[in-house]
């Protein structure tokens, strides 16, 4: 039985339109024209209890949107998503007593008081049993390191701090599902690591399902099992993270450094195997497919033209690959997809 | 529930608190306003030998009763609500465990009890200088305060409907001084209700506000029948409910209806 299931989920804005100058401010007084925007498109999945799931895709396709739906803050135009057997737009209240959220930079600590007022108020709230509240205190202090900040107001804390406040704030109550709407967002190294830590150790010892949306790819390497990838409002790859990179992670970059190199290689070379992405004096970057040709082909073809001295090789990390996803590389593979197809 | 409520109402008290000089402030403010009020109406009296229909003590008391129960009635939430609809921190209030009506009743409890502390200063320091009309009775007192707490829902239900119209606009600010006005003209705050002519009278009658201040003073004062008494408790608690189902509605609606900004 999965925790939260969604079935074929459509949401639509309805945006006004304006009209320029003074005779179309007018008209958009007495008038207004609406123009209708798909912010997701027939999306389906389902998240089984305890897992970790990344939700990615560009700014714009739909990630923040979905998580509002499944909070039950947005009410979908059309489709079923039941979250811990409740329709959360309908159950609301009772379902927020399941989740915890984090929401970029909105934060549910209080501004001018010290941290730790706002996490016995979120005690109060949940209803969270004395020694429960104490013992996830002693164990999220240790792991995010709060010791000195639970004391301070919010406002004097720096941002890093202020997200480690909030991750544990939102982790009090012990939820059953936590969606993190990019909470690295903005921070440094060390406060990711750490942050990251805290989900994975969370995650193992009770088998919290946490969704997290993210612009750093770092974070899904190293916490989420699965990913979700949003494109447009769609849905174009959902499943293992390992098994993404296999399918999509067929291109391979390297970096040859050259010299003797007489005239522009780029215009001269004729291949349809590989790509000539950078050209300068002496470095070469190239990019290929590992079942379409070999490095030691190209090598052959490129030392016509000069003399290759060194050559790095790399495979395609996950950025990499979202990046080419993003760029339209796979688009032209789904045929069935009318709105990419658009999009081109 | 209750304790939610009363947290709530403590956190909010606290945030006041964090600034000394918020209740230096606003108590200096509410003086200097009663000095005011009584200085005017000392000119009338020393000219006219009149004072609305009071003795000069009985105008005295009253001003400094007006001023003292004021900041309960004119203040509360509506701005914080506002702001929390345009910047979007409303999604964040919405994923709490309780209402967002409970929530912000516990929240304006807390700002009412900072209201009730500014005015209680305002009292002590005033009757050091003026000399005051003391109630007749203990139930006299009891009735002036219980009749000023059946304020509280109605003023935080108005509070409610004026903050979801920032749904609506992306400022509140014109609702704000019409809110403040109406309940300064009727609650008798500018000058007592009896002043005013009739029909404004018989308005007053069957609206809530005149109980938020006048009503209670004029029990303080001894100038109201028990008959009365027990007709303004009915009609408090009608308003009472037929504001919170208009807030309510009013509030689902907007909710409902528009997408939430940001994200």
């Amino acid at each position: 039985m999965p925790i939260i299931e969604v079935k074929n989920i459509l949401k639509q804005y309805k945006i006004m339109e304006k009209n320029d100058g003074l005779l179309g401010y007018f008209k958009n007084l007495i008038k207004p024209q609406y123009k209708k925007i798909t912010a997701v498109n027939n999306i389906n999945f389902e998240i089984e209890e305890g897992e970790l799931v990344g939700y990615i895709g560009e700014n714009g396709a739909g990630k923040s949107t979905t998580i509002k739906m499944l909070t039950g803050l947005l009410t979908p135009t059309s489709g079923k998503i039941v979250v811990n057997g409740l329709v959360p737009n309908e159950k609301r209240i009772q379902n927020n007593k399941n989740i915890g959220a984090v929401f970029g930079q909105k934060t549910q600590l209080w501004w001018d008081l010290p941290v730790i007022e706002s996490f016995r108020l979120i005690k109060k709230m949940f209803k969270i049993p004395e020694n429960e509240y104490r013992k996830n205190l002693k164990k999220f202090t240790e792991i995010l390191d709060l010791e000195e900040l639970l004391d301070k107001q919010v406002k004097n804390l720096s941002l890093g701090q202020k997200m480690r406040c909030e991750i544990a704030a939102t982790f009090l109550h012990n939820p059953k599902i936590v969606y993190l709407d990019e909470p690295t967002i903005g921070l440094d190294v060390f406060v990711k690591e750490n942050i990251r830590k805290f989900i994975k150790e969370i995650n193992k010892e009770k088998k919290t399902t946490v969704i997290l949306t993210t612009h750093d790819l770092k974070d899904i390497e190293d916490v989420c099992d699965r990913i979700i990838l949003l494109d447009k409002g769609q849905i174009i790859y959902d499943g293992d993270k390992q098994k993404f990179k296999d399918i999509y992670g067929k291109y391979i970059l390297a970096e040859l450094i050259v010299s003797s190199k007489n005239l522009d290689i780029a215009n001269n070379i004729n291949s349809n195997n590989f790509e000539i992405i950078e050209e300068n004096e002496n470095k070469l970057k190239i990019k290929f497919k590992h079942d379409e040709t070999t490095i030691v082909k190209i090598m052959n073809d490129i030392s016509k033209y000069c003399v290759i001295e060194d050559i790095h090789m790399k495979e395609s990390e996950l950025e990499d690959i979202l990046k080419e996803i993003y760029k339209g590389a796979y688009r032209d593979d789904k045929n069935n997809d009318s709105t990419s197809k658009d999009a081109i | 529930m209750i304790k939610t409520m009363i947290a709530l109402a403590k956190m909010q008290f606290k945030q006041y608190n964090i600034y000394k000089s918020n209740f230096y402030l606003f108590t200096l403010n509410r003086i200097v306003e009663v000095i005011v009020y009584i200085f005017v109406w000392q000119a009338i009296y020393y000219q006219t030998g009149d004072a609305g229909g009071f003795t000069i003590a009985e105008m005295t008391t009253y001003y400094i009763l007006v001023i003292t129960f004021s900041s309960f009635a004119l203040w509360g939430i509506n701005e914080d609500i506002a702001h929390s609809i345009r910047n979007g921190q409303i999604n964040r209030e919405l994923l709490n465990p309780i209402s967002y009506f409970k929530y912000y009743f516990g929240v304006n409890l807390g700002e009412l009890t900072f209201a009730a502390v500014i005015g209680l200063a305002t009292f002590i320091i005033c009757s050091f200088f003026w000399q005051l009309v003391l109630p007749t009775n203990l139930i006299n007192f009891i009735l002036c305060i219980f009749i000023m707490l059946l304020g509280v829902p109605i003023t935080f239900f108005i509070q409610m409907i004026v903050g979801t119209v920032g749904f609506y606009t992306s400022s509140i600010w014109g609702m704000q001084i019409l809110r403040k006005a109406i309940i300064q003209i009727f609650s008798g705050i500018i000058a007592p209700i009896t002043l005013f002519p009739l029909w404004f009278q018989e308005l007053s009658k069957w609206l809530p506000f005149k109980e938020l201040i006048y009503t209670p003073v004029s029990i303080w004062l001894g100038n109201t029948q028990m008959n009365e008494i027990f007709f303004v408790i009915i009609k408090q608690i009608v308003w009472g409910i037929i504001l919170y189902f208009i807030a309510r509605i009013f509030f689902n609606h907007a909710v409902k209806n528009i997408t939430i900004n940001g994200g």
